[in-house]
């Protein structure tokens, strides 16, 4: 038997954790390292690895199909742009602490689309081949021009079959005509909840008024709207944490069963003033505790939460094709799928490229709705957005679930070249990592119960997570 | 029951496909020259039977209500004076019978082999042609691959022609060969999902059971063929004595070296034919060892690949469990029994096979309040 390359990395029970290039993984000790290394496999150790397909006989056997198979499923295929992310106006209503960069005060001129710029986003709209597509509405605050939201939905309605529209707001100003437009069931409600009331006051509403504007119009919406209709997002401050138990009794209280704990991003300068060192070592410590704590609420409660996340990477580590969130995408183009368009009419791969280059630092558009998407920058950007061939992650164990952040490591460091290790995106993806295949290789029943719960099963077992002794 | 095949009167020699109007055509109203060449329409309704006219000319059908036929494709034998169902328009359940020849002997074979063929592909293309606006039909035997130089013609003319038919080809898988590949290729493979048997990762236990030496390992080769040619494969396992405890370790299999299926299908027995026969050496009581099928199907699915249970009464699944089990004993088979008066669950079980015995097996069975 052919054995596929291995690569392993020391798990911290001080056992091995192997992967091959297909994502097949087992954990086994520094013994079989050896052997495998010094090409000393025992007649046990061949049939482990037979078994768990880590290995052929000739080219096209089932076992090489397999592999192949499961390595093509793997990589990320450019797609049909069908999400498009709109930026119709940067003025807002709030003044939140992290969010300098990317809005305008409420009365400023000059920051919402022109009739222009909403003529071309339409035409670009128009231009996208059909059945369906999604529309996400930033900002901003996206319902300050609830005139403009209004004309960009009636106009995919009528050329798309298929469409859905997602609002991100603060919720703080509803009126019947905002309300109406969130009323429509192809349209969902994505907003900010920091946790409980202190914390959201603190990092957002600054007022008490303010925030009870905010708590009533949430409460509004979670008693109006189906289930699944409204989804909130934190975001973090790792110097001064929310208290995660209120945090998801809030969550829960408004129906939101998923949560996405996100560190608050702070652009440029206020980085590195606002944060201090080991940022990085602190956040991944508190995702963990978050993970362990939302596995001893759910056991206790019996009510399943989850952090969106960490269920993506789970699932990509398990799965074929589960590259959804487009960090873990691998190669990750950029405007292949979904673009973002600010509020000038400029494209920009992501939304964290929109905010680079509006600090100045760089200018990361790739067209305009004018000129249409600027393929050759693209392809500049595309060039780095795999992680095949970088030096550090051929050896890497968790390399077939990984993928890259270009935007990121250019907004953190100036540039693309940087050692994997050194980056925030290799430090956060080998602690995700590290914690997912932790967990699949307890063997306690509330981590069981609630894996089983985020992958969407019934129940767990060990079967899941191969051990070669 | 649903009768499938009914009794004619026709004059004719040869046997032919006709479709039946029951409601559209009526009274002679319209001529029939807006017919479809291959139809007829319901001329009058007597004690003597439903009289059809048409291109295909005058047939009488006996002993069924024309209301229940409305829209049927038949294969009519005149000189038997019968006509076979071949596509009944108001069920999902149509299957072309092939063959009834198989190189397998299966221990639980519902449809034991015969010798005796008659090649049906003409009339199963005309008969195709005339299906319904996006049905799946079925084909199955016997082994239809032992005639698959026709089954594959007859696969890529109907898809060609029929933009909206699919199917579902129930084949043991022996025998795809690498020079089927052009064949192959020219059938729209995102129409066709082959159900293929895999009864253990054992080869062994799965040669004892399809009662063929060297089955395995045939069978084996063909996947990959299949996984290469981007086919959808339903992989099929008949629960069984021989094969349960087996079961966890093909999960296991399938998630390592089969990853490329589309579905998996743990299936209960069919009380019938060889399964009739060897019933109690082979019959495993599931309502009672669920946790081997539990263990296989979460493990299958946590790693992304869709899993089923199929011919499972709802009430020996745990309720987990139940959402996975879809009503899938086709109509014409479909009976409920007296344990299942009152069942809040019956609207959505496939309850037994008509021939399943009294004494059923399954030692907790009965109504869901
Ligand atoms: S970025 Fe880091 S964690 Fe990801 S594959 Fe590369 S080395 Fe591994
Ligand atoms: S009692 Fe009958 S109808 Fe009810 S679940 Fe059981 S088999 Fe199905």
């Amino acid at each position: 038997m052919n054995v596929w390359p291995l690569k392993f990395r020391e798990m911290s029970d001080g056992s091995v954790l192997f992967s091959d290039d297909a994502g097949e993984f087992f954990k086994s000790s520094h013994g079989f390292l050896d052997r495998y290394a010094t090409d000393n496999l025992s007649p046990a150790d061949e049939t482990f690895l037979k078994e768990g397909n880590h290995g052929f006989d000739k080219e096209f056997d089932l076992r090489w199909t397999s592999f192949a198979y499961r390595w093509a499923r793997r990589q990320s295929r450019p797609t049909r742009m069908n999400y498009v992310i709109l930026v119709p106006t940067l003025r807002c209503n709030l003044a939140c602490g992290y969010c300098q960069v990317s809005r305008a005060p409420e009365t400023a001129r000059g920051f919402d689309w022109s009739p222009e710029t909403l003529a071309g986003v339409l035409s670009f709209l128009d231009s996208l081949e059909g059945p369906d597509i999604k529309i996400e509405f930033q900002g901003g605050e996206p319902l300050l021009r609830v005139d403009i939201l209004e004309a960009v939905r009636d106009f995919c309605r009528e050329k798309f079959s298929q469409c859905q529209f997602v609002v991100c707001t603060n919720l703080q100003r509803l009126d019947t005509r905002e309300w109406a437009f969130l009323d429509a069931d192809d349209t969902v409600i994505s907003t900010s909840l920091d946790g409980d009331r202190v914390t959201h006051e603190r990092q957002r509403t600054h007022g008490s008024e303010v925030t009870g504007a905010f708590f009533r119009n949430l409460e509004a919406a979670v008693s109006r709207y189906p289930k699944g209709k409204i989804s909130a997002l934190p975001t973090v401050d790792v110097d001064n944490p929310p208290d995660f138990e209120a945090l998801l009794d809030n969550y829960e209280r408004y129906g939101v069963r998923s949560v996405y704990l996100r560190p608050i991003n702070h652009q440029g300068f206020a980085r590195k003033i606002q944060q201090g060192d080991n940022v990085l070592a602190r956040w991944n410590r508190l995702h963990c505790e978050f993970i362990d704590l939302l596995i001893a609420r759910n056991r206790r409660t019996g009510r399943f939460m989850e952090e969106y996340y960490f269920s993506q990477c789970l699932k990509r580590v398990l799965r074929l094709n589960a590259d959804n969130h487009v960090d873990i995408r691998n190669p990750n183009f950029f405007a292949s799928d979904y673009v973002v368009i600010d509020h000038d009419g400029r494209f920009y791969p992501t939304d964290e490229a929109r905010m680079l280059s509006r600090i100045g630092r760089i200018d990361l558009s790739i067209g305009d709705v004018g000129t249409g998407i600027d393929r050759a920058k693209v392809d500049v950007l595309n060039s780095g957005a795999l992680n095949h061939f970088d030096p550090d992650c051929i050896h890497c164990a968790y390399q077939p679930f990984c993928g890259t952040d270009v935007i990121d490591d250019i907004s953190r460091y100036g540039r693309i070249d940087v050692p994997r290790p050194d980056t925030w995106f290799c430090g956060r993806h080998l602690s995700l990592f590290d914690k997912v295949f932790e967990l699949l290789y307890r063997n306690d029943e509330p981590t069981r119960a609630s894996l089983a719960a985020w992958l969407g099963v019934a129940g767990c077992t060990g079967d899941l997570a191969p051990v070669h002794p | 029951m649903i009768p499938l095949r009914i009794k004619v009167e026709a004059n004719a020699d040869q046997p032919f496909v006709v479709r039946l109007r029951s409601f559209e055509f009526a009274v002679g109203e319209q001529s029939t020259e807006q017919m479809n060449p291959f139809e007829v329409a319901l001329e009058r309704v007597g004690p003597e039977g439903a009289d059809y006219v048409g291109e295909g000319g005058p047939i009488r059908i006996l002993g069924i209500d024309p209301s229940k036929v409305d829209g049927d494709v038949l294969l009519v034998n005149p000189r038997r004076g019968t006509a076979d169902r071949l596509i009944r328009s108001a069920s999902q359940h149509n299957t072309f019978l092939v063959t009834e020849r198989c190189d397998q002997v299966c221990l639980m074979c519902s449809q034991p082999p015969k010798n005796h063929h008659v090649d049906l592909f003409p009339h199963f293309e005309t008969a195709a042609l005339l299906a319904p606006e996006g049905a799946t039909i079925g084909i199955s035997g016997g082994e239809p691959t032992l005639f698959k130089t026709q089954l594959f013609r007859f696969l890529e003319r109907v898809l060609l022609a029929r933009p909206d038919l699919s199917f579902h080809v129930l084949t043991n898988g022996q025998h795809f060969d690498l020079d089927d590949w052009e064949a192959m290729s020219r059938i729209d493979r995102g129409r066709v999902v082959w159900g293929i048997p895999l009864y253990s990762c054992d080869p062994a236990v799965h040669d004892e059971i399809v009662g063929k030496t060297g089955a395995h390992a045939q069978l084996l080769e063909n996947l990959a063929l299949m996984c290469r040619l981007g086919a959808q494969v339903e992989l099929r396992t008949v629960l069984m004595r021989p094969n349960a405890d087996w079961l966890p370790l093909l999960a296991r299999f399938i998630i390592s070296t089969l990853p490329f299926i589309r579905t998996w299908a743990v299936m209960q027995m069919e009380n019938i034919g060889f399964g009739r026969m060897n019933w109690k050496t082979l019959f495993y009581d599931s309502s009672e060892g669920f946790d081997v099928v539990s263990r296989s199907i979460d493990l299958v699915r946590s790693r992304g690949i869709d899993a089923w249970l199929y011919n499972f009464p709802l009430c020996t699944v745990p309720e987990p469990y139940r959402h996975l089990a879809p009503a899938t004993i086709s109509d014409w088979k479909r009976a409920y029994r007296e344990e299942c008066d009152g069942c809040s669950l019956k609207a959505r079980c496939g309850g037994f096979f008509e021939w399943h015995p009294a004494n059923h097996g399954y030692s907790n069975l009965g109504a869901i309040q």
